[in-house]
């Protein structure tokens, strides 16, 4: 081997210098591609109609009942989003932390950036217009959710998509729904009465 | 045989290596240059005419790749002052918009604000969009429609008040209309009852409250998110007429029933008469924007911001917007041009565009 190598000096060392720099392409493109992993420190206020309050952490809402189902959404100019497979706690279990919602209340929902949405009753239980994901015409729908999501496609929410929590109108089905209700950066959920 | 593969392995590797690092220079900065990319945040109105735009632009300036990003028009603002994301170009379908949203909003770590001069260059009439299958389609003109909108079957879509400027708008045309048509049951009868209630305070100027949840308790009046949505209903047969701009529905190949300037919030003669309704809106949808508006005409205005990455690719688009070429692409996509473009401060519009503009 050893007079092999000396015969052949200028291969073997040419050989040994692409196999490392192919090994230092590779290595770099998989540091580059791999996500940051960063903690996520999170607060969600939310708030009920009798002014109760409760704050809570990212990993108290993870640790909270979840419910797993799909959607997407789109754009005020039609651009489609999704659909994903999204993971997230139901709004109405997290507004009964704060003294439920009942037919003649609203719930807000407020985000870092200064947006917010706000939900009727019906809305909440599932009564949004659904959309197909290739034509967008609007069909109808079964089961419908509205989730305060924290997992899309089996991975923490990206920034740009709302990380750490996002709303997401989901079901069984794949649907759209117009995106104004896709909340991200949520940080407050309040209940209020209309009467 | 056995050094030889390792020879011609150890070559194959080495030309690899070569042919990557010459590849990956080429696409580095310092070796051919790549295509200027000019973002372009418009409302989403202007979509199609932009898109228009866009490709005669590129044809001319083949070293620009413009990059059309449609939105409603305070999320087009928004999307800068707000989410800190750059774009060389703003373009809003409320021209006001931009005073409002960017003279006193500073760009970070500067203490310059993110525009101080809007070019106002297009403007929009509000009509009624329908099909040759509505309802009454061969009947309707501008004097019965608004007793057409009412009779039994007619559905009438409209997009949602607090989430779409058309929406509001076309609450102050209804109101409008009753003065013009002198028929105070207008409003109320075209849009029948809502749970909670649209509220009309009246007074010098009367205003509109449109309450945080918007229900039509009629099931003749169809509600959407935004206007765009009611014209796929219009196609469908889902819904019979739709309020809607002139542009979008003749980009749609929709039939447009005209109204009246004096309420179709088209026209400058007639300002005085639009501000005498005021829009409010119980629902807040953005903190930075207060939720009221005033009856102006429809005017369209643009802007560089102070932090646009490329200023003189973004001027050379609106010198090409605003002149004859521009101009023209405008007219073909239904969108009238103002003619010339006005601007308030002349004197901080780039002097490359001075000359354009009254």
């Amino acid at each position: 081997m050893r007079e092999w190598i000396n015969k052949n000096s200028w291969a073997f060392f040419g050989l040994i210098l692409g196999v490392v720099l192919v090994l230092a392409a590779a290595g770099f493109y998989i540091w580059q591609s791999a996500p940051a992993e960063e903690p996520i420190t999170w607060e969600l206020t939310l708030v009920g109609k009798s002014n109760e309050q409760r704050v809570l952490s990212y990993e108290d809402v993870l640790s909270l009942p979840g419910e797993e189902a799909r959607g997407g959404f789109f754009t005020t100019v039609g651009v489609i989003n999704g659909p994903f497979e999204v993971k997230g706690v139901r709004l109405e279990e997290l507004c009964a932390l704060v003294g439920g919602v009942t037919a003649t209340d609203v719930v807000s929902v407020s985000a870092t950036d200064g947006y917010s949405i706000v939900f009727d009753y019906e809305q909440l239980g599932g009564d949004i217009e659904t959309y197909d994901p290739v034509t967008l015409r609007e069909i109808p729908h079964e089961k419908l959710m509205v989730l305060l999501t924290y997992e899309q496609d089996g991975k923490p929410l990206p920034h740009n998509d709302g990380r750490p929590l996002r709303i997401a109108v989901v079901g069984s089905e794949a649907l759209l729904t117009e995106g104004h209700y896709w909340v991200k950066w949520v940080n407050n959920i309040e209940v209020f009465s209309l009467q | 045989m056995f050094s030889r593969i390792v020879r011609y392995i150890s070559l194959v590797l080495l030309v690899a290596v070569i042919v990557a690092s010459a590849a990956a220079l080429t696409a580095c900065p310092g070796g051919e240059p790549a295509k200027i990319r000019m973002r372009v945040l418009c409302a989403g109105s202007l979509m199609l005419p932009f898109t228009e735009l866009e490709k005669a632009f590129e044809a001319k300036y083949p070293a620009t790749d413009v990059l059309i990003e449609g939105h409603g028009s305070i999320q087009v603002i928004r999307h800068v002052t707000e989410l800190y994301e750059e774009a060389d170009i703003v373009a809003v379908a409320d021209h006001s918009l931009i005073p409002m949203m960017m003279y006193n909003v500073t760009v970070p770590d500067t203490n310059e604000s993110y525009a101080s001069w809007y070019v106002s260059f297009a403007t929009n009439s509000l009509g009624i969009a329908y099909t040759p299958a509505s309802r009454y389609a061969s009947e309707i003109n501008e004097n019965n429609w608004y007793e057409i909108l009412t009779r039994a079957g007619v559905k009438l879509g409209l997009s949602d008040a607090r989430l779409d400027a058309c929406g509001y708008r076309a609450l102050m045309l209804l109101y409008l209309a009753e003065a013009y048509y002198q028929d105070d049951t207008i409003f109320e009868k075209v849009l029948g009852e809502f749970k909670p209630p649209l509220e009309v305070q009246p007074g010098e100027t009367a205003t509109i409250i449109v309450p945080e949840i918007l229900n039509p308790l009629s099931e003749r009046v169809v509600l959407r998110g935004s206007s765009i949505r009611l014209l796929a209903l219009l196609e469908s047969g889902d819904i019979d007429y739709a309020f809607e701009y002139r542009s979008v529905t003749e980009q749609y190949n929709l039939n447009f029933l005209g109204l009246p300037p004096e309420i179709n919030l088209s026209e400058a003669e007639y300002s005085e008469l639009y501000k005498q309704v005021n829009c409010r809106l119980d629902f807040q949808r953005f903190s930075s924007v207060k939720p009221e508006f005033t009856g102006q005409p429809i005017i369209y205005g643009i802007t560089i911001p102070r932090n646009a990455p490329h200023y003189e690719e973004a001027v050379r688009f609106l010198e090409f917007l605003l002149g004859p070429e521009g101009q023209q692409i405008l007219r073909q996509n239904y969108q009238p041009p103002m003619v010339p473009p006005q601007a308030e401060d002349i004197d901080k519009v780039p002097a490359e565009l001075r000359a354009l503009l009254k």
